[in-house]
């Protein structure tokens, strides 16, 4: 992470030079009202409004039904969960006091914080855990994060504040899959009233530091305090979300004293962001990483010699520094360090003769191969995956580079092996929790496509057998040993183009404090306040 | 009137014809697009369970027919579906979009029409002066910039230079000026282009001159005997435009995070939302028709020579 602050931002010139174009232009449609307001943005001692501009239109409020990070992060707002982990990436307990695992790795017992009310008043009890839990495993859901909790097989209410979950097997990431909104707790009662159903679940009542306040679709959400909150109280009464899907727009707001933060500025911003002391720019850490998957059916492809030599003819770093605007860190394992079962595994340095020579013993010098990727998904995708065909080219292959929206993309690279027809393609994988058993769904071959998104069809009999180790593992270090020997094997297999995990910017206004990150793309505001 | 009203009847039956066409076209275009709907919908992380139930769950499982029968069996009940994304229903999706939409294609073709009808009245009267090459130059400027482009200085100059105006959202009453100028640029200089060449040709006609001989004051003469006449295709493009307006404001309303329909379209698209995607073409596809017979009437009102 690395907050830089330094000198005024020097675009002003420009922007004179375009204001007197402008003019020009708008000789005869003259706007200038000088009394207009510029918004207040959240400021005051006590209370006062703390308005952050976000780039996703929320599609459900329902904590069931999450599947983007941003609309997560406003649900957290109000819903909390059992279980969330804390700066160190330590899982801790939150709305469970304390939690226990027994030795068979199939009961789990938590004993919950007391005295801790919904929004509604109803009490939060052993009883509105069994509820929610029983929730996100009812096939009548759709719950698109709902895989980890597929393993809970009853949840037992032993007196107001103790809980019993038995799980069908043992299931070690079970409890920090307890940390994901999926998993967060709303009021029993609160699913049949206000205009929710059970099905349609859109103004939520959770126990959170916030209540939910209104959603004016495209436009805003607003959030309330909880006077009853049962933890520190924040300091602001009222927060806004502005949903505003242009980057360069999000960074006028904040630049104009319009909003206090944003997320995700335009990359090629950063710099000049970074500069401007009116703001300070936080490019947190991330768990998403982001590779070339390349098909191991391929004839080509197929010889692991072949797929290293594609790792050694990319420059990673100078991609990360030239067209992320260094906003990611290359990687040096198969998942992101903040990951429960990160070890440092490897590095494939810059190296074209190295990549020449493997190119030749696998007797793939000049193939031609197609690189697909997404556009506009992951930061400056469309332009890495340029850059990258650039370096394979220099090593004499032939690549070309097509991309498409992403349905589209998606429609191509899930399909099953006999119907795919992509040589390699660009894609990110985010695990919703720190633990590596969700990034290492991308190297078995129970989650090929079509079953799952492991789109290299990449498979090894030592790294299915010590993952499936991994998967009943009880024992925190051998499982984490598990995952490191796993790790070691797919690095040298390579089924990927290791890129980067890329960073998740956050700026804000210097008139404000306390705002950071969590490694899953969220922003932690809650606790923002002015900054004299 | 009655011939003008006949027409109008006659149009009004010719479009459901028309519309019912437009709903087997958006049906199909949606289906060949590649993308799984209930991929899309359940997430990178869902089970393949998970999105087979939600292919059942959506109907996307049964034959293109009888999914077309009940899309088309639902609008002619009033009923446009519900939404997969959000499971709210389509029309209420629409129903609060679409006033933010209208508003800002209202008032983008108002300043378009005024801006654009008195500079290219200007630039006729005043024909090869430095006023006409002036606004001929703004106009050029006009027609090329690109939305995005425009928007995007706009919001740096009023927004974050200035700090006059708000650089996005509609939540204040000056919210709309920045987005309307930006969508009015383009059509104000089509029109002031179309006003200036249609009235160069009406200002060279006999009648005009007739008019100045008699001693009519110069203000009457290019208002009354000239404007008036020239009026049919500038109204014309007015019209045109709005309906473009209507559809073409995505752009406008995603560098301006305003809450219109155009954004929503997009979003559905995106996440193949065929329910939404198939209501908003609809309710597009209505609009433009009726755009038209209001166009028609306006004819009949601008020039009673008009008969149908």
């Amino acid at each position: 992470m690395t907050t830089i602050r330094a000198r005024r931002r020097p675009s002003r010139a420009r922007s004179l030079a375009a204001a007197s174009a402008l003019a020009l232009l708008l000789g005869a449609c003259t706007v200038s009202d000088p009394e207009a307001p510029a918004t207040g943005g959240g400021e005051g001692g006590g209370g006062g409004t703390f308005s952050i501009a976000v780039g996703i239109d929320p599609d459900t409020f329902d904590p069931a039904g999450q599947t983007t990070t941003t609309v997560q992060n406003i649900v957290d707002y109000v819903v909390e969960t059992l279980v969330v982990f804390d700066e160190n990436d330590e899982l801790v307990g939150n709305l469970a006091e304390s939690f226990e695992v027994s030795e068979d790795g199939r009961t789990v017992t938590l004993v919950l914080r007391d005295g801790v009310v919904f929004h509604d008043g109803t009490p939060f009890d052993a009883e509105a855990v069994r509820f929610n839990l029983e929730r996100i495993v009812d096939p009548a859901l759709t719950v698109p994060l709902g895989s980890p909790f597929e393993v809970i097989e009853s949840v037992t209410p032993v007196d107001d504040t103790t809980v019993e979950i038995a799980l069908s097997r043992p299931s070690p990431g079970f409890l920090s899959a307890l940390s994901v909104t999926t998993a967060g707790m709303i009021s029993p009662a609160s699913v049949t009233a206000e205009g929710n159903t059970n099905l349609e679940y859109q103004r939520p009542v959770g126990t959170g530091p916030y209540t939910f306040g209104s959603y004016t679709a495209g436009e805003s959400v607003t959030v309330e305090k909880f006077a009853d909150y049962w933890g520190e109280e924040p300091h602001y009464d009222t927060v806004v979300f502005r949903v505003v899907p242009e980057a360069a727009t999000r960074e006028s707001l904040l630049l104009s004293g319009q909003v206090d933060m944003m997320i995700l500025p335009p990359v090629s911003d950063l710099e000049a962001l970074q500069a401007n002391e009116d703001v300070e720019v936080l490019l947190a850490e991330s768990d998403r990483t982001i590779f070339i998957a390349l098909d191991t059916n391929d004839p080509l492809l197929s010889d692991p010699r072949a797929r290293q030599a594609l790792n050694y003819a990319v420059d990673k770093q100078a991609i990360v520094d030239n067209v992320l605007f260094g906003a990611a860190e290359v990687l040096d394992a198969p998942m992101a360090p903040s990951l429960f079962g990160y070890c440092e595994t490897g590095s494939y340095d810059h190296d074209p003769e190295r990549a020449r020579q493997l190119l030749a013993e696998a007797g793939a010098e000049g193939a031609s191969l197609e690189l697909l990727t997404p556009s506009g998904r992951y930061v400056q995708d469309q332009q890495a995956a340029e850059a990258i065909a650039g370096y394979l080219r220099e090593v004499g292959l032939d690549v070309s580079v097509s991309t498409s929206d992403f349905p589209s993309f998606l429609a191509r690279v899930n399909a099953a092996p006999s119907e795919n027809t992509v040589d390699m393609h660009l894609l990110g994988w985010a695990p919703p929790f720190l633990d590596a058993d969700f990034q290492m769904q991308m190297f078995r071959q129970a989650t090929h496509p079509p079953a799952g998104l492991a789109t290299s069809f990449y498979t090894n009999p030592q790294v299915e057998e010590l993952l499936a180790q991994a998967d009943v593992e009880t024992d925190e270090a051998r499982r984490e040993q598990l995952y490191c020997d796993a790790s070691q094997i797919i690095w040298d297999d390579a089924p990927w183009i290791f890129l980067w995990t890329q960073s998740f910017p956050i700026v804000w206004s210097t008139d404000v404090t306390g705002i950071s990150a969590t490694p899953t793309e969220k922003f932690s505001a809650v606790y923002a306040r002015p900054a004299n | 009137m009655t011939g003008t009203t006949a027409h109008i009847v006659r149009t009004l039956l010719l479009s459901l014809i028309t519309l019912l066409g437009v709903s087997v076209l958006i049906f199909l275009m949606l289906r060949v697009l590649p993308g799984d709907p209930a991929r899309v919908l359940a997430g990178l992380n869902a089970s393949e369970e998970q999105v087979s139930r939600l292919r059942e769950q959506l109907g996307l499982d049964e034959s293109l027919l009888s999914q077309y029968w009940s899309f088309i069996t639902g609008v002619l009940t009033g009923d446009l579906g519900q939404s997969a994304r959000t499971s709210r229903p389509v029309a209420s999706e629409i129903a609060v979009r679409l006033p933010a939409t209208l508003i800002l294609a209202v008032v983008a073709t108002v300043i378009g029409s005024v801006v654009g009808v008195t500079a290219g009245v200007l630039a006729a009267v005043r024909r090869n002066s430095l006023v006409d090459h002036a606004i001929s130059s703004v106009a050029m400027m006009g027609v090329s910039m690109p939305v995005y482009w425009l928007g995007l200085l706009l919001i740096l100059l009023f927004a974050v230079t200035l700090g006059w105006l708000p650089a996005a959202g509609s939540g204040e009453p000056l919210s709309i000026v920045l987005p309307a100028v930006t969508l009015a640029a383009f059509s104000t200089a089509l029109i002031s282009r179309m006003t200036r060449a249609s009235m160069l040709e009406v200002l060279g006609q006999d009648y005009i001159r007739t008019a100045q001989a008699k001693g009519a004051a110069p203000p009457t003469v290019i208002v009354k005997h000239g404007l008036r006449n020239a009026f049919i295709p500038v109204l014309t493009v007015i019209s045109l435009q709005f309906g473009a307006l209507l559809g073409g404001a995505v752009l406008t309303e995603t560098v301006f995070g305003w809450p219109g329909i155009g954004r929503l379209l997009v979003d559905s698209i995106g996440a193949r939302d065929f329910a939404v995607v198939q209501g908003i073409v609809l309710v597009y596809a209505a609009a433009f028709i009726l755009l038209n017979v209001v166009v028609d009437v306006l004819y009949v009102v601008v020039d009673p020579r008009i008969r149908y």
